[in-house]
């Protein structure tokens, strides 16, 4: 309860303590970012996950797919997709969303698997995503369950961004406007049809590029404090 | 396995010169690429990169412009930027600015070289010059039409069954047989039995198999005609047909619908039809004795054009056919106008003006033309050259030159003058270039000698050339005059700007495209007082000269070869479709390669056009 009053560095020191040795033990080892470090030099892991519903406590990740941001330029090359092997069968209402079958997550890798590489990857840096609470409560919760700790990150949520813009220029605005794909347009980024965790977040990362560049468009004043959500 | 954003491999996949990679290396691609954003009014490309890149517009758009800010380019969605990749940097572009929000993917110099150096048709499309990329258009031009170099005889044979087959029982007599032959004026006939095409008998078989061999020709025709035939259906391809006969050594083939007979082909109709060449057309032309006989003819210019064009042939060797047949045309509706007339009583040449004087017409043009005559000539003998010019002009509308619009045809009493007069005419036009004869400049600065005393041309030319070679204030005028037809790279500009949807918008290409290359082409000939007409000769004489350099002389013939070839085209696809022939091209005809092409061309244009304002100061004229 009482993580949310203290600072991202504060939970992970305490983390720290909770945690025996292992890979989050190794990850929560690494020092938060500064929050005074410019957008230019941050190194950002844009992240997108799917699962079999919202309730991280019952439902399964299914998929992962991250994309490095560094210098404000999305790094294809460090990008990766990776189904996840789940022992369930896949509710068909989310299957209808992220169109992952149960042959295809049959071909994933356990989540046992999959933790210790998003773990390696976000180490030190910061998370971005839209809408954080899916990410961060799975990780969470996965987090907790393998190794009996807590995940902690600085978080750069593209949606709490669209929120707060919306808010500040006293847009009235729907649900939906905040949509990833429905706010691409604004910033006149392309429609990505294809819908996977990797183009998902591959599409989060050129809208947080855009959001930036269109907040601060003297790059000096890009600094994370400027968009930790969390 | 499954392809990691397929997005943007599909979106590059598209789109040249990728689409010239294989699948495996799309693959690949979008891993080795970085995605960068830029908001509007930001510079390009982006700022604080150190190493070299290709950069790609997923979306939104860039100006590039020169380092007098003058708008160069402008680059939409697939728009690509290969400027910091190219050792010799052909871009007039020293920078840029996104003029909308753009998204931007980023390829580096090196995987870029990697990917020329293992695809070669990848590699084409970086050739390091524009006028490499210009001649290896033209080539590709070629190369897609010589895919099938026979494409004339492609038609079904079908095609060429004029009349009903002219069949007779199978039962009758030879002498029969033979009657019907030569009362029909035919070679050949189908031989019938219960309505189904049993043998054939031909000219020959009467003469080998009955005549000298001593047979009754009241003996059934059975008896001496071939019964084990070769038969083609109605479907089959000209091509084929030409095949068969040859492996054969038949001459005649009956042609079928399912098992009845519909007609029959023979070697003479294939060869009549193979040999729609201009030879063909030239020898008719010359055997016409009626106007009707050569307007009939005429009619088939398009069809010639048409054929050429699927052809191998190049526009220059296309203008240069259809000229000659203008020509021969003119010259027979001269001769036919002087049976009646009879000679002319004195010396005189007609002259051609315009495009068929430059021997670069397309099928129909415009007739322009004027008559010399002689300084002999007395106020008695006008009515002899007015009723000849009457009668070949009319005579050329008649077969689908139509009339002047501007009324420069020999026709027109003030075009139909002597040497001395033509000589002043030019002297005037030479001293005082007015707007008005600049107007006609395209025309009779462009002159050449059709039919009569070749001799009195060549005298006015050598008089035009000595006053226009070096004469300054002359050529400028003319070059201001050679500077009014821009090419249309406002266009393209336009274009990469409209985001998908209809757009209707066309562009001439015939007065953006060709003309300004021939205008150009006329200030250097006259400039330097070149005897050359047509437009790559002027232009390869001029190269020949301080005036032009070799190279630009190059990439102008290049680029009016690549242009004439897609209007060639264009017409060609027009006349195929039974649309008459016209020179609007709508960019949606256009691939985008050809559209690259097209750029490069009218950019050639466009350097060529800026040296001339600055070398005449033409500009000062407008």
């Amino acid at each position: 309860m009482l993580d949310r009053f203290l600072s991202k560095e504060s939970q992970r020191k305490r983390a720290l303590k909770k945690v025996g040795q292992g890979v989050l033990h190794d990850y929560l080892s690494t020092p938060m970012v500064n929050k005074n470090t410019v957008c230019e030099d941050l190194i950002i892991v844009s992240l997108d996950l799917e699962t079999t519903g919202l309730d991280p406590k019952k439902d399964k990740i299914l998929s992962y797919g991250f994309v490095e941001v560094s210098h404000m330029t999305v790094r294809l090359a460090h990008s990766s997709h990776q189904l996840i092997a789940i022992e369930e069968e896949i509710p068909e209402e989310s299957a209808v969303i992220h169109q992952i079958t149960d042959d295809q997550a049959a071909t994933g890798i356990p989540l046992e698997e999959a933790m210790p590489i998003l773990l390696r990857q976000l180490a030190g840096k910061v998370m971005l995503v839209h809408y954080a609470s899916i990410e961060q409560n799975f990780l969470d919760a996965a987090c907790r369950k393998l190794y009996g700790a807590p995940f902690v990150i600085p978080i750069i949520d593209t949606l709490v961004l669209a929120r707060r813009l919306f808010e500040r220029r006293n847009h009235t605005f729907q649900p939906g406007n905040l949509r990833l794909f429905n706010l691409r347009p604004q910033y006149n980024l392309p429609n990505y049809k294809a819908h996977n965790a990797l183009s998902d977040a591959v599409a989060t990362a050129e809208l947080f590029l855009a959001m930036a560049t269109d907040m601060f468009p003297n790059p000096s004043q890009c600094q994370l404090r400027r968009f930790i959500t969390q | 396995m499954e392809i990691e954003l397929i997005e943007i491999r599909d979106f590059l996949a598209e789109r040249p010169p990728f689409d010239a990679l294989t699948e495996e290396q799309l693959d690949l691609l979008p891993k080795q690429l970085e995605i960068r954003y830029l908001r509007r009014n930001s510079a390009f490309p982006p700022e604080g990169t150190t190493s070299n890149h290709l950069y790609i517009l997923r979306s939104g758009a860039v100006e590039l412009l020169d380092d007098d800010e003058n708008l160069v380019e402008k680059l939409g969605e697939g728009g690509i930027y290969t400027t910091q990749c190219q050792l010799i940097d052909i871009s007039r572009a020293s920078k840029g600015v996104a003029t909308e929000d753009t998204l931007l993917y980023v390829m580096s110099c090196k995987t870029l070289q990697n990917l020329r150096d293992t695809e070669p048709s990848f590699n084409e499309h970086f050739s390091e010059s524009m006028r490499d990329r210009l001649k290896q258009a033209v080539k590709t031009l070629k190369v897609s039409n010589n895919n099938n170099p026979l494409e004339i005889l492609t038609g079904e044979i079908k095609g060429l069954l004029q009349k009903a087959p002219v069949t007779a029982d199978v039962e009758s007599s030879i002498r029969e047989i033979a009657l019907v032959m030569s009362a029909k004026n035919i070679s050949s006939m189908m031989l019938m039995k219960d309505e189904q095409l049993v043998g054939m008998i031909t000219d020959r078989d009467l003469r080998k198999r009955c005549v000298a061999a001593g047979v009754s020709p009241d003996a059934p025709v059975s008896a001496i005609m071939t019964s084990d035939l070769t038969t083609v259906q109605e479907d089959t391809l000209i091509i084929q047909a030409l095949m068969i006969m040859t492996k054969l050594r038949v001459h005649h083939l009956p042609v079928m619908r399912g098992d009845k007979v519909v007609g029959m082909v023979t070697a003479t109709d294939l060869a009549r039809h193979q040999s729609t060449n201009s030879a063909f057309f030239a020898a008719d032309i010359r055997k016409a004795e009626t106007l009707d006989t050569l307007a009939s003819i005429s009619e088939r210019l398009p069809e010639l054009q048409y054929q050429l064009a699927s052809s191998s042939a190049t526009a220059l060797h296309i203008g240069d056919a259809i000229s000659s047949l203008t020509d021969s045309i003119t010259s027979r509706l001269i001769e036919l106008a002087q049976m009646e007339l009879g000679p002319a009583p004195v010396p005189y040449v007609w002259l051609s003006g315009g495009s068929q004087a430059r021997r670069e017409q397309t099928s129909h043009s415009d007739q322009d033309n004027a008559l010399l005559i002689s300084d002999e000539m007395r106020p008695e003998h006008a009515a002899y050259f007015e009723e000849l010019a009457k009668r070949v002009c009319d005579g050329l509308n008649a077969c689908g030159y139509i009339y002047c619009p501007g009324d420069a045809m020999a026709m027109n009493p003030k075009w139909r003058q002597t040497l001395q007069i033509w000589k002043k005419y030019f002297n005037t036009w030479i001293n005082k270039p007015e707007p008005m004869a600049l107007m006609l400049s395209s025309i009779f600065f462009d002159l050449r000698p059709v039919h009569g005393e070749f001799e009195l041309f060549e005298e006015l030319q050598t008089e035009i050339l000595g006053k226009t070679r070096g004469n300054g204030i002359f050529t400028a005028y003319m070059a201001a005059n050679a500077l009014q037809h821009r090419p249309p790279l406002g266009f393209f500009r336009t274009f990469v700007l409209i985001h998908g949807g209809a757009h209707d918008d066309t562009f001439d290409i015939k007065h953006r495209g060709i003309v300004p290359i021939t205008d150009i082409a006329r200030v250097f000939a006259l400039d330097r007082g070149l005897p050359q007409v047509n437009t790559t000769n002027r232009l390869r004489a001029a190269a020949e000269t301080p005036i032009l350099s070799q190279e630009m002389g190059e990439n102008l013939i290049d680029a009016l070869e690549f242009i004439a070839s897609m209007r060639i085209n264009h017409q060609a696809e027009q006349i195929g479709n039974g649309i008459d022939a016209d020179n609007y091209m709508s960019p949606d005809e256009l691939s985008d390669l050809e559209r690259r092409h097209l750029r490069d061309a009218f950019r050639v244009i466009q350097d060529m056009q800026e040296t001339l304002e600055n070398r005449y100061q033409g500009g000062r004229f407008r």
